[in-house]
């Protein structure tokens, strides 16, 4: 009986210890599962949930791009039926002073407003050019055709276009780093070296910048008044030049550009000199920049001189007695070689991404009697507004051992007002 | 009388034949040269080229976009290339043409098959409505720093085979191959940042110039201003007292600058506490950015630890 009783009740404890002894294993069990189905569902959660921006961002670049393509559509459309869309880059240049020059007095000088021009022709060449309105009226300053692809490294130029003599006389004014041209260049030269002609380039293929010109000319010098533009002449009445430029970088942040011109006329005629000789104009340019690489629109140095001679034959007044009566004297007009030495040498700093400032010095000899010159030394600080709006302040003191117009000696004060409007780029020439 | 017996003439056309060949060789064996216009396209150009293709890259990575040099030094490169690689959108414009001008090389002229432009196909951002100087230095064209997104990237490496192909048809399937595997490798990395950017998600940022655009696009930053006062504009002082007000309100945490003057970003931290990061937006200024891949690396992780 009593085994009976215990009996069901062993059971009932034997199963209650069962169950107390399974139950944890069971619970583990039930709870490493559900750990490891929450893990998967938190993994496709995450999925879910990655895969939700994904297309979040795809519809955004989607409709990024569908609206960029309803605006191309739109501008294809008003390309298709713009009349001008053959039309050439256009910009306008306005360079202007106010200035006190000497015991001249002081003036607005409306100096030049630039019209330029430039597109490819075909694939063979392209063109640019250059009108000027000025107070001497509207000059083609420059309109010339170049060649894009000539073999051997060749490219060929013909128009009137700013010969390839020198740095600075290739320039226009209102490109320089200071006001006025050195007047080196403009009694030397004759100006900016404007020509009407032919040049042929060659790039040697080295490793390093070396190219060379060859050219022909009516003349050089948009200023020269020596030899007449317009009559036809013999090919000893031309002017040829030669040019060698080369360029090293020293570092990342420093480089040396160099370059040698030689302009030679075999036959110059001046009035009162009939019988006339050749005319040789030599230059040699040097330019060493600084250029840190990590802020060049901060800092810089550039220093950069030019040194020119001229030879040639220049008519000049002398007095002999008269052969039938030795005690009268007569003017009478010879030719006599002059040989003059001349040039510039400036130094610039930029201070930050809006100022810079510099020192021109200039030592400009009269060519046709070299004793006479005239020194110029030009402080000069430069505020570029933005890359197409610059006021530019100089001083300039201009000494003479000669008796020199007004105008040209003393002290003088210049504020220049230089602005760009459209595209406007005289390449690398003016870099 | 006749010079050459006929033997005498398949001798010659077989020795000129030959010489050909042998010239064509010599071609084959040559490697592609390849000019890009900056280091990191240089590197994606090397990814898809491989050994077929010497790569150079004018710009070091350091200088602003604006303000590279036009130095007569890069006139031989251009001028042997056989492509040239750029970013296109007028970001070259201030030095590029210059150089061509005188590189004569036509191959490589606009237009021209060796003239790779890596900016076609790619959807581009902040198009002006008004192209006007007004408006500062614009691009007419849209923004042309895309380079900082890696997805956009694959259509550069994209346009890179292409433009390869176009020149050197002989080796398509080489660059296919490469194109593959750069886009799987840059896969794999554009998973990895976007889990690693996911702190950079609603973070607003002032730049200096407009050229984090594209990155901030793809991670979730968000740009409240510019300390220039338009694009290439320097600030006027009106503009940075607003811009310091902007700031504040905004709560703008990172203030990201490149190759542009530490001075103004400098007076602006002072007055705000926002915490400056100088980053290129051109590549390879540093060991750790010589590949394109390091370089989008190295500056995801840079501004993750600036705002962590």
């Amino acid at each position: 009986m009593l085994l009976a009783w215990i009996k069901p009740r062993q059971t009932a404890a034997l199963y209650l210890l069962g169950v107390s002894l399974l139950l944890p294993a069971q619970c583990l069990a039930q709870s490493s599962e559900l750990e490891s189905l929450k893990a998967t569902v938190k993994g496709m959660e995450q999925q879910l949930q990655k895969a939700l921006s994904r297309i979040e961002q795809l519809e955004k670049e989607k409709a990024v791009d569908s609206a960029k393509l309803g605006q191309v559509e739109k501008s294809v459309q008003a390309v298709q039926s713009a009349p001008s869309i053959l039309n050439p880059a256009i910009g306008l240049v306005l360079d202007g002073t106010v200035e006190k020059l000497g015991q001249a007095g002081g003036n607005f000088n409306f100096r030049a407003a630039e019209l330029g021009l430039s597109a490819s022709v075909d694939p063979y060449a392209r063109m640019y050019g250059f009108f000027t309105g000025s107070n001497n009226g509207v000059d083609v300053e420059e309109a010339a055709a170049i060649t894009t692809s000539l073999p051997w490294n060749l490219t060929a130029k013909g128009g009137r276009f700013f010969a390839d003599f020198g740095r600075f006389p290739k320039y226009h004014i209102h490109e320089l780093p200071f006001v006025n041209e050195p007047l080196s260049i403009d009694r030397m030269v004759g100006g900016e070296s404007q020509a009407d002609g032919a040049e042929i380039n060659y790039l040697f293929p080295t490793p390093f910048f070396l190219r060379a010109t060859f050219g022909g000319y009516n003349k050089i010098g948009a200023d020269n008044e020596q030899v007449d533009n317009l009559k036809p002449r013999s090919g000893s009445r031309f002017t040829y030049l030669g040019r060698l430029h080369t360029y090293f970088d020293l570092t990342d942040n420093h480089g040396i550009d160099l370059g040698t011109s030689l302009a030679y006329t075999p036959s110059v005629r001046l009035p009162g000199d009939a019988s006339g000789g050749d005319r040789i104009l030599t230059g040699v340019d040097l330019t060493y920049r600084y250029q840190p690489l990590a802020s060049t629109l901060y800092q810089g140095f550039t220093w950069g001189s030019e040194f020119y001679t001229n030879s040639q034959r220049f008519p000049f007044d002398i007095e002999v007695p008269n052969p039938d009566d030795p005690s009268i004297l007569e003017t009478q007009s010879v030719g006599k070689r002059r040989r003059s030495y001349g040039g510039y040498s400036y130094v610039e700093l930029k201070l930050n991404r809006s100022w810079s400032t510099g020192f021109l010095f200039d030592y400009a000899p009269i060519v046709d009697n070299p004793s006479q010159r005239t020194l110029s030394y030009s402080p000069y600080l430069t505020w570029y507004l933005s890359e197409f709006n610059r006021l530019r302040f100089q001083y300039s003191y201009l000494s003479n051992n000669f008796s020199a117009d007004k105008a040209e000696k003393g002290n003088q004060f210049f504020v220049q007002w230089t602005t760009v409007i459209g595209a406007h780029t005289h390449g690398f020439v003016t870099r | 009388m006749r010079i050459l017996s006929r033997n005498n003439n398949w001798r010659v056309f077989f020795f000129v034949l030959a010489l050909a060949w042998l010239q064509t060789g010599m071609a084959f064996a040559q490697q592609i040269r390849a000019v890009a216009t900056w280091p990191a396209l240089a590197d994606i150009t090397r990814q898809v080229g491989k050994e077929l293709v010497n790569v150079e890259s004018l710009a070091t990575g350091v200088e602003d976009a604006h303000g590279v040099p036009i130095r007569p030094s890069f006139v031989p490169r251009l001028n042997r290339a056989d492509v040239l690689v750029l970013i296109g959108l007028d970001d070259e414009q201030t030095w590029l043409p210059a150089l061509l001008e005188v590189a004569n090389n036509s191959k490589i002229l606009p237009g021209r098959a060796g003239y790779i432009d890596c900016s076609l196909g790619i959807s581009v951002l902040e198009t002006p409505i008004r192209v006007d100087r007004a408006e500062g230095d614009v691009h007419p064209k849209g923004n042309p720093h895309y380079l900082l997104d890696p997805v956009r990237a694959k259509i550069v490496a994209r346009n890179i085979a292409t433009g390869l192909t176009r020149n050197f048809p002989q080796h398509q399937q080489s660059f296919e191959k490469n194109l593959k595997a750069y886009i799987a490798e840059l896969d794999s990395w554009i998973g990895r940042w976007e889990k690693l950017a996911t702190p950079l998600r609603g973070v607003k940022f002032v730049d200096y110039h407009p050229e984090w655009i594209y990155l901030a696009d793809r991670f979730g930053m968000k740009v409240v201003g510019s300390v220039e006062l338009r694009p290439g504009i320097e600030p006027s002082p009106n503009h940075l007292v607003e811009l310091v007000q902007q700031i504040k309100q905004e709560k703008a945490r990172l203030l990201i600058y490149g190759a542009q003057n530490p001075r103004i970003p400098q007076q602006i931290a002072n007055e705000t506490r926002i915490k400056l990061v100088r980053l290129y937006s051109g590549g390879g200024s540093q060991p750790e950015t010589d590949t394109y891949i390091k370089w989008i690396d190295y500056t995801v992780r840079t501004l993750v630890q600036s705002v962590s």
